[in-house]
């Protein structure tokens, strides 16, 4: 797993504009560029793979959001892999889709469907702030790929790596879209555990005929 | 509404009860989490699963609470593994998800079309290159049949997705249509029938009712002709309008009425044909075989051309398309014509005529095109000009 991000293009971001809240993340400078500390930023990747297999486990909805040309398809991919549950975002993501929902999709699909998502999952945040700031109000959880020159602390569950490298950001986002894919399963099993017990339960209150 | 991340607790809304306070669940919570190591990430997290309801300035909250929770320091202890076989309150019913997985665009239905285009595309395209036809060398670029999509406009497609469109969005939409298109052509012109016909169904929704129409502008429409076999063509010249039937003239039964009519029509002939005297060799010494010339008629405003057209040259004119094609006793003519003089009406008919045969008999209309005999002749009389007597005419130039 490490060698797959070491070698994936991985490592090492932006000049020394770097985030001062970003030091206990860099592992130092070289040739003018912060490299990124890989042994933080590995048990912080499953910790979020984690999270997005225990959202999934319990029903919960994840939205894929990477609005690069290069990030559309990786995000889209990650979505299918999750079924039902897994949302993507690969266009500019509109201000006010979680805060201003009546507005944007209607009076009846905002009172009759859960338009907050229980996880979001940014590829490149920092186009994305107000995305991020709309989770925030809307206290949706965020897990965000987090460079050098950006403040960890805006998402929940920071992964420190390069977010220019688009294989980067399609193994992060195919890492947590398989995890995401084992809860999907851990969740229709419940499901469809509950729906059997459900059963047997109504045909043991039937009346003995 | 969020669900629970950590172990297996859900947090009941904190803010049910005490709008605008902390509970004393949740200051608890900020206690114990204080004491962590990494207390700015799990802070924010338990700020999150605190439920503070609806204020941006949730640090001051915090801090509020946190002087105000000494009132609850004395709340009883209550340890943690007691607390999980404890009864919840009732979370709420949860509302269906979206079904869209491109719901949080906000664009959903235009969304799902576009990819599922931009999908087929690339379905096409692995399919086209596993049948080699992909990528084209540029000879056979070049004499591909041109390509040309009628789409729908703006307004009927924004329709047809029930979604707003603006120009953008549609450009790139119908971006993709081209692309597919392109695809299509591709599949057609290498043979590949079956491929080209999935695509044109996918095509199919997304092209404008009226397509076959648009195409067709511009194009020379096909002569039509009726029960009996009869061409109806227009032609014109000038100011003259004539509208032209032309027919197959029925070939007389050959042996039969030729003999019959041999003693009558014939004018009295001399001895049995001989060849030319003199000659005792070669194909002038032959007796001459009779040449049986047909008998077609050309009506014009129900008049005979000899008497509508007393000149030569009106006739040689309306005659010459006939010459040209060599079917000169081969087709009956009826015409109605009307304005201009003599030369308008004789250019207006042979124009007609000449498109009826080119309609009659195809092999014959590179023949009368390179006569430029279906050519509509463009001049027309030009008009007076103020200044001049006539079009071109100037009056006499005086000195003074």
């Amino acid at each position: 797993m490490s060698a797959l991000l070491a070698s994936g293009a991985h490592f090492g971001h932006s000049q020394k504009r770097m985030n001062p809240n970003f030091v206990p993340y860099a592992y130092g400078v070289r040739a003018g560029i912060t490299i990124i500390d890989l042994d933080h930023t590995l048990p912080l990747l499953r910790r979020a793979a984690q999270v997005v297999r225990g959202v999934a486990a319990r029903g919960g909805s994840v939205v894929f959001v990477g609005t690069r040309t290069d990030l559309r398809s990786a995000v889209r991919l990650a979505a299918e892999r999750m079924g039902k549950q897994g949302y993507h975002v690969g266009e500019r993501w509109l201000p006010g889709t979680l805060t201003n929902k009546v507005h944007m999709f209607g009076p009846e699909v905002a009172r009759d469907t859960q338009v907050i998502p229980d996880l979001v999952v940014f590829l490149n945040p920092i186009p994305n702030i107000h995305a991020i700031r709309e989770c925030a109000l809307e206290h949706v959880p965020t897990i965000g790929i987090v460079d050098s020159n950006v403040d960890p602390r805006i998402v929940m569950y920071p992964i420190p790596a390069n977010d220019e490298s688009t294989r980067t950001a399609e193994l992060v986002a195919g890492l947590l879209s398989v995890a995401g894919r084992e809860g999907v399963a851990i969740y229709q099993e419940e499901q469809a555990r509950a729906a059997i017990a459900a059963s047997k339960r109504s045909r043991s209150r039937e009346p003995l005929a | 509404m969020t669900p629970s991340l950590e172990s297996g607790r859900s947090f009941p809304l904190a803010t049910q009860s005490r709008p605008g306070r902390l509970s004393a669940r949740t200051c608890a919570l900020v206690r114990q989490r204080a004491r962590s190591p990494s207390s700015s990430v799990s802070l924010s997290r338990a700020l999150v699963s605190g439920a503070v309801r609806g204020t941006m300035n949730i640090a001051k909250q915090v801090a509020g609470g946190a002087l105000r929770f000494r009132a609850y320091a004395t709340a009883a202890y209550v340890p943690p593994a007691s607390l999980e076989g404890m009864q919840r309150a009732r979370p709420p019913p949860s509302k269906p998800k979206p079904e869209s997985p491109s719901f949080y665009t906000g664009r959903a239905n235009y969304f799902d079309q576009l990819l599922a285009l931009e999908k087929a595309a690339k379905q096409t395209r692995t399919a086209l290159q596993e049948l080699q036809i992909l990528p084209l060398p540029r000879f056979a670029q070049q004499n591909l049949p041109p390509l040309r999509g009628v789409w729908k406009n703006k307004e009927d497609l924004a329709e047809l997705l029930e979604v707003g469109l603006n120009t953008s969005r549609y450009r790139r939409f119908i971006g993709q249509l081209n692309q597919l298109n392109e695809y299509r052509r591709l599949a057609e012109v290498a043979g590949h029938m079956e491929l080209a016909g999935r695509i044109q169904r996918v095509l199919d929704m997304f092209e404008r009712e009226n397509k076959d129409a648009i195409l067709a502008q511009g194009k020379r429409k096909p002569v039509k002709f009726d029960e009996f076999g009869r061409s109806y063509t227009i032609g014109r010249r000038k100011e003259s309008t004539a509208r032209v039937w032309v027919i197959k003239a029925k070939e007389a039964a050959s042996s039969s009425t030729a003999a019959a009519g041999q003693g009558e029509a014939q004018p009295p002939q001399d001895a049995p044909a001989v060849g030319i005297p003199g000659f005792t060799r070669g194909p002038l010494s032959m007796a001459p075989t009779p040449i049986k010339v047909p008998t077609t008629n050309i009506l014009v405003n129900n008049i005979p051309l000899v008497e509508y057209f007393p000149h030569l040259s009106d006739r040689e004119r309306i005659v010459r398309p006939f010459r040209i094609a060599g079917l000169l006793g081969a087709y009956n003519v009826f015409a109605l014509v009307r304005g201009g003089g003599s030369t308008g009406q004789s250019g207006a008919l042979a124009l007609g005529i000449a498109k009826a045969l080119a309609a009659h008999v195809p092999e014959v209309e590179p023949l009368l095109r390179k006569a430029k005999m279906l050519k509509r002749d463009p001049r027309m009389v030009e008009r007076k000009k103020t200044g001049r007597a006539k079009s071109r005419k100037a009056y006499t130039w005086v000195k003074r």
